[in-house]
């Protein structure tokens, strides 16, 4: 068996939601969404690093307020970080882009003389600025802010309540229905998975084997997939003749979890309108939180 | 019956619900499947799911297969929540959905080009909202979005959509055959 697939299959059907008791969860869901959600527009309005670390402060409370541990979620955080080498190290050090348009062009160059290779001495001209270092450093504040917002909900946010949360931020009763459902059939779904899967290798089906191409490799793939997919559309037919039985769609749904807002919720939901409509007008009034460099930090190019 | 684009009753409901937990399971289970000498882009077979559920099911319920596959498949595996790829993967499933009512035996060589094309524009589509979402995001540059996003997740979502999608549609017209739907 090629390592990595076992263990990724049986934790096919393990949410990441567990109950912790963190300060995070006595919140109700739909403030959580509406936090995570203004938090996300107001510190995209800013590339300054002052108020950039005013949110990554915020972030990081919010994000340790939840109790989950490293070990839970450093997946995550590895994938992050990934995303962060390639933003940051290859295109806004390494290759230099034009990072967005943020950062004016020219600058003071780090290696002014540019530089030789030993043993070869070649010559070779870095085009890597100091503001665009500065830069660099805003860009980690700025997605990690983001990222700690919203990598952590998967870890704090009870499966069973998505459903009824969006029905409660406004969304359609039957998108909110199809969401509910969804979640509800991911366990099924993965023991079908399973069970074909063993169906399949009892056959002398080899998944694991990686000769050939890659199309190869996907055709591979189709006798899993196609009987999972096709045994699901049948099961969906007497799902439908079911719930059209019982009426559904009728009249607005009830739902089984109730979620009320309690004090708490309202100055969570007054802090996320103030974050938001603050970052607005500190932008647009004030004209501040643009792309900013330190003096200090210019003084180490000697300028 | 009279097929309707944009009609959600109770059958889209359902559909749209089994193609988000299917694109969702099958993401997780196909995962390991690595881009030869690309070891760090994941291969996603799954992704033909909102593609097929589109052309079969219609706009609404592929949209959803996508959007709301690809939010549990993130919750499962512990990565968050990143709308703006959600969002792409959503109108991956979208594209193909809008000629979901010309569809007459999915197993024709027309019906199956037309699935490709159309699957191949929401790729093009999708993809492109999500990569362009980082630079407002994360402040990366055009160049950077497209080499570091758009098209690492562009090429393999067009190989393995285009490739799948015939299968399945070929198939779902057995059944459909089968069981008179």
């Amino acid at each position: 068996m090629r390592p990595g697939f076992r263990p990724y299959f049986e934790m096919l059907v393990t949410w990441r939601y567990r109950l912790r008791n963190g300060l995070m969860e006595k919140f109700d869901p739909r403030a959580r969404w509406i936090f995570s959600l203004a938090f996300l527009f107001a510190v995209t309005l800013f590339w300054d690093a002052r108020f950039l670390a005013f949110f990554f402060i915020i972030a990081f409370v919010w994000y340790f307020s939840s109790r989950a541990k490293w070990k839970e979620t450093r997946r995550g955080w590895y994938l992050i970080g990934f995303i962060l080498f390639m933003m940051i190290v290859i295109n806004t050090i390494i290759t230099g882009g034009g990072a967005g348009g943020v950062v004016p062009p020219g600058g003071h160059l780090v290696w002014p003389q540019g530089g030789t290779i030993p043993l070869v001495g070649w010559q070779f001209h870095f085009g890597l600025t100091w503001e665009r270092l500065w830069f660099a450093i805003c860009q980690l504040l700025r997605i990690g802010a983001i990222s700690a917002i919203f990598l952590i909900i998967p870890y704090t946010m009870d499966p069973r309540v998505y459903g009824v949360t969006f029905r409660g931020l406004g969304l359609p009763d039957r998108f909110a229905y199809s969401m509910e459902l969804a979640f509800r059939y991911v366990p099924t779904l993965a023991r079908d998975f399973g069970t074909t899967l063993d169906a399949q290798r009892a056959r002398g089906y080899e998944i694991e084997r990686v000769k050939g191409g890659i199309i190869k490799q996907i055709v591979r793939i189709a006798p899993l997939i196609v009987p999972v997919t096709m045994n699901s559309i049948l099961t969906g037919e007497d799902v439908t003749n079911a719930m059209d039985l019982r009426c559904f769609g009728t009249r607005p749904r009830t739902w089984l979890q109730k979620l009320t807002f309690h004090w708490q919720d309202y100055a969570l939901i007054a802090f996320s309108i103030i974050l938001l409509v603050g970052g607005i007008i500190m932008l647009y009034a004030f004209h501040l939180g643009n792309f900013w460099v330190p003096e200090f930090w210019l003084k180490l190019a000697g300028g | 019956m009279q097929k309707k684009s944009w009609k959600f009753g109770t059958r889209e409901v359902v559909y749209a619900a089994i193609g988000a937990a299917l694109y969702a399971v099958l993401s997780l289970a196909t995962n390991w499947i690595q881009l030869p000498s690309a070891g760090n882009v994941s291969f996603r077979p799954a992704i033909v799911i909102p593609m097929f559920f589109g052309v079969v099911f219609g706009p609404i319920v592929g949209f959803i297969a996508g959007f709301l596959g690809n939010i549990i498949s993130d919750l499962i595996a512990g990565y968050g929540f990143w709308f703006w790829w959600d969002l792409g993967n959503g109108v991956i499933g979208l594209v193909p959905g809008l000629i979901a009512v010309w569809m007459t035996t999915y197993n024709s060589f027309k019906d199956i080009v037309w699935g490709e094309v159309f699957s191949t524009i929401g790729v093009l589509v999708g993809m492109g909202i999500a990569s362009i979402s980082e630079m407002w995001v994360s402040g990366a540059d055009m160049s950077t979005v497209i080499f570091a996003n758009y098209l690492p997740a562009v090429i393999p979502d067009l190989i393995n959509g285009l490739i799948l999608l015939p299968i399945l549609m070929i198939a779902y017209a057995a059944i459909v055959k089968r069981s008179g739907r």
